[in-house]
């Protein structure tokens, strides 16, 4: 893969829609992708495990922006945003089965897979994610819109400055 | 009395642990293992349409979509009384033979791998695929993205979505594949089989030409005498599509042969009041707690297993690695060509990367078969052929994985059960981690290296523990907690997956 064939911004919504608030990033990186879809090239991604799964989503891309539910002790629905040089993982971007991200993305320069310039990390602070359902808490449902605000400003900042 | 606790993810969350605790003498008193459950899976599908099964339940597990896809649809296949073409089938396997290829690549290179690779005593923050990469050559880093690469390419246009496949439906599967497409996967399955022979020559100059490690490998620590379990052809050589299920006593007679159907007349579940997931055993044997040998009904479902049930397998180049390695163990043949069953469980990471070999020659045969470009890729369901009662059922990288769903006569789910790969060995991973404890530590205060060969038992199993979740920034995956007869912390490492 190389950059020159997708170019562009990804957005890789983490977590699983059927586990409740773990579907958190998948439902903010869709309304993201749907508000700026008329006004750049954007790539909306799902993935459910994180590690190498996670830098091989974005390769290709020239930016990459992650949204995954996390467990920080937060009080739910906080949204954060992470740079990958003070981040270690939020609730997906680590595979049990292999590595964790940081990992990943140096296996992938080492493989010379290449990877996004510019990488930010969403996480919002998850209640319930380990019981089968469909629907978000309420203080998750209520943070979507900020997320959404958030990342869509972040990127319009991107594109502004490239 | 001391506590270890080693907890690979994050136990606020009750997620994966392991509790070891120790006499006053420093000696191992007990272990625990305990593995999550996610809740409300039954209740989220009943009331559904049984089709909807292959698509939810491939999102049940971040590492294993594809086998739920397919489990869950061979389960509609009895749902809807649809025997699917003979193509389907073949279709079914290759997507299975190309997930099989990364799923055992993934584990040998970044997870089982490293432990031999960079060594058992090496740091953490060195034992991963990074230090794998150093230690064994940078382009081997490219190999291990380029094969994942280019069988999630095939897994992508055969299953009709990337990562959460669709394609498969009650009676087949919804698409055909082109001239081209079975020439990129007759290509692949040409490269795969070089990438697991070139993993297999590693494994053997690394490990078995290492007397430090094959005395590890074949020492007691990790060595139990259980039953085994696999999935097997009409040959009875191993099959990860499709077969009957087969097991094996400890000394390696059959000790039973069955449909999956059958399941429950064979696996029976034992509750124990510590921890939420039940053990499966052997239900003609008996549960006579968490011990081996052939009076208990302790089993394992793994790579090793399965090829300890097998009569050879069913490709050449495989079956002459499966020769070696139960001849480089001593084993007797049995049978004209099955040997003894191995039990030193470090075995299952030889035994994985021959079922690689095995899984690319085999994805290579499919793709030479005169009909793979067929049309007939699906039974359409006959009304008067519906049974509302299905069960699936293929062999999980971890283990036999199991799907059984009930109706009513509208297909609405009335009933859903699973038992998952890693839920077989629960047991026998409960089992190893004790005995690899009782063996290793003799004080309270175990060091780095000690710990991760205790670890070790439990890794070489490739335990599913759900998707992994966990703290940030700057906690860790793993916690390893020592702690007092009052539960206060004596000391704590962290460290990086």
């Amino acid at each position: 893969m190389k950059a020159s064939v997708y170019g562009g911004t990804v957005i890789i919504g983490m977590g699983n829609p059927q586990l409740s608030d773990d579907g958190v990033g998948l439902a903010v990186a869709m309304a993201v992708a749907e508000r700026l879809r008329q006004h750049m090239t954007l790539t909306v991604t799902e993935l459910n495990t994180g590690g190498i799964r996670l830098m091989e989503a974005m390769a290709g891309f020239k930016r990459a922006v992650v949204v995954d539910a996390m467990l920080s002790g937060a009080p739910p629905g906080t949204v954060q945003r992470f740079d990958p040089k003070d981040f270690v993982t939020t609730k997906n971007t680590f595979s049990s089965h292999d590595t964790d991200f940081a990992t990943a993305y140096d296996l992938g320069r080492m493989a010379g897979v290449s990877l996004p310039e510019q990488v930010s990390f969403w996480g919002i602070e998850a209640r319930e994610f380990d019981l089968f359902g469909e629907r978000f808490t309420a203080e998750v449902a209520a943070a979507v819109p900020v997320a959404v605000e958030r990342i869509v400003a972040q990127i319009t900042e991107w594109e502004g400055g490239a | 009395m001391a506590r270890i606790t080693i907890d690979p993810v994050t136990r606020l969350e009750g997620h994966g642990r392991i509790d070891i605790f120790l006499n006053d003498q420093g000696g191992v008193e007990n272990t625990y293992f305990q593995i999550p459950e996610l809740r409300g899976f039954e209740q989220f599908c009943v009331g559904r349409m049984a089709e909807e099964m292959p698509v939810i339940t491939n999102r049940i597990c971040g590492v294993c979509p594809e086998a739920h896809h397919i489990a869950a649809t061979k389960a509609l296949d009895g749902v809807f009384g649809a025997e699917p073409t003979a193509v389907a089938k073949k279709l079914r396997e290759i997507l299975y033979m190309a997930f099989f290829v990364t799923d055992h690549t993934t584990h040998f290179y970044a997870l089982g791998g490293p432990d031999f690779i960079v060594g058992p005593d090496a740091p953490p923050s060195e034992r991963n695929i990074l230090g794998v990469a150093r230690t064994v050559g940078l382009e081997v880093a490219g190999e291990v993205i380029a094969c994942r690469k280019r069988n999630h390419e095939i897994i992508t246009f055969l299953g009709g979505k990337s990562i959460h496949p669709v394609a498969g439906v009650p009676g087949g599967w919804s698409r055909p594949i082109t001239a081209e497409e079975r020439a990129q996967i007759e290509d692949t399955a040409r490269k795969n089989i070089e990438f697991a022979r070139f993993s297999l020559s590693l494994f053997e100059k690394i490990v078995l030409k290492n007397p430090v490690y094959l005395e590890m490998v074949t020492s007691d620590i990790y060595l139990h005498r259980t039953y085994s379990m696999g999935t097997v052809d009409t040959n009875n050589q191993a099959n990860f599509y499709d077969g009957m299920i087969r097991v094996v006593d400890p000394e390696g007679n059959e000790f039973a042969t069955y449909p999956p159907s059958d399941y429950r007349e064979h696996i029976a579940e034992r509750v124990e009041a510590w921890t939420y997931l039940k053990y499966p055993y052997l239900k003609k044997v008996g549960w006579k707690g968490l011990t081996d040998g052939i009076g208990s009904g302790v089993y394992t479902a793994t790579p090793l297993s399965r090829l300890n049930v097998s009569e050879g397998m069913a490709t050449p180049l495989a079956n002459a690695e499966y020769q070696r390695m139960y001849e480089a163990f001593g084993c007797k043949k049995i049978t004209a060509s099955r040997y003894e069953p191995i039990h030193h469980r470090l075995a299952t990471h030889w035994a994985r990367l021959i079922e690689l070999l095995y899984a690319s020659e085999r994805m290579l045969e499919l793709a030479l078969d005169p009909e793979i470009t067929s049309s007939e890729t699906r039974n359409i369901p006959d009304p008067s052929r519906f049974t509302g009662e299905g069960i699936g059922s293929v062999e999980a990288p971890r283990g036999t994985l199991t799907h059984h769903f009930v109706t009513d006569e509208r297909g609405v789910l009335t009933k859903v059960n699973m038992i998952v790969g890693t839920t077989n060995n629960y047991a026998a991973i409960s089992m190893s981690i004790k005995r690899a404890a009782e063996r290793l530590i003799t004080g309270n205060a175990p060091d780095e290296a000690i710990l991760n060969r205790v670890e070790m038992a439990f890794r070489l199993y490739d335990p599913c523990l759900s998707c992994a979740t966990h703290f940030l920034p700057g906690k860790m995956p793993l916690t390893v907690s020592i702690r007092d007869s009052r539960g206060g912390m004596l000391r704590e490492m962290r460290r990086k997956g």
